[in-house]
């Protein structure tokens, strides 16, 4: 399952800052239709790099689906990021 | 060696209770787990790994400095198979770069079976790495 949600937190000087909810469903439902639209360009691509298309849309969407309860969080004393993939 | 047969023999130990009984308490627990075979341990082991965490703690001049890094194995997975979209035409740019920076690899003989042998076997990494003011872990979790 792909992820839904991002939560994100940027803080300064030693803070966590406030959790942002990025929702990622929202991103993916109006991305949807334009990806529909870029397919047969998407195709065309693959076919002049040589790489199978449907091959190029699997690893994409295992990529989409592992990003899944990724966690990546680097705190400096001048400021730190965290991002939660849900 | 789980946790019930250390109870028991720590029982043993202070001497609440005896060898046979100890014995007893052991082949009791033996036959409730009938899976557990040597390998079965590890097994569980590796099933129950399912993210690649890198924990990096610094000290440097202007303060503590932390890396926590949790990535499933799912999307090491997929990066992997990466390896099979690389274009023809794209690899001997990639070989002539990685000749450039002392890496005499062939990217078209990477397959991606061997790399995702690579990874099945991460779940038995770990890395500990301790400097002065600086500690790298990585292990799967």
């Amino acid at each position: 399952m792909i992820p839904l949600l991002v939560v994100a937190r940027i803080g300064r000087a030693g803070r966590r800052g406030l959790p942002i909810w990025i929702p990622l469903f929202l991103i993916w439902l109006l991305l949807a239709p334009l990806a529909l639209l870029l397919l047969p360009l998407f195709v065309i691509g693959c076919r002049v790099l040589r790489v199978r298309p449907f091959l190029a849309l699997s690893v994409g969407w295992q990529l989409l689906c592992g990003l899944r309860r990724t966690h990546i969080e680097v705190a400096t004393p001048a400021a730190s990021v965290a991002l939660r993939f849900l | 060696m789980n946790e019930n047969h250390r109870q028991v023999l720590q029982m043993l130990a202070t001497g609440q209770i005896t060898a046979e009984e100890a014995e007893r308490l052991i082949t009791a627990l033996e036959k409730d787990q009938p899976m557990a075979s040597p390998g079965a341990a590890e097994s569980r082991h590796k099933a129950q790994s399912k993210y690649l965490r890198v924990v990096v703690d610094a000290d440097d001049d202007d303060g503590p400095v932390r890396v926590n890094i949790r990535v499933p194995f799912q999307l090491l997975r997929a990066g992997v198979k990466l390896v099979s979209l690389i274009p023809e035409l794209a690899k001997d740019k990639i070989n002539e770069e990685l000749a450039k920076n002392g890496l005499a690899v062939d990217v078209a003989q990477i397959r991606f079976e061997d790399l995702e042998g690579l990874v099945e076997h991460l779940d038995d990494l770990t890395v500990d790495v301790t400097e002065k003011q600086r500690k790298v872990r990585i292990f799967a979790e």
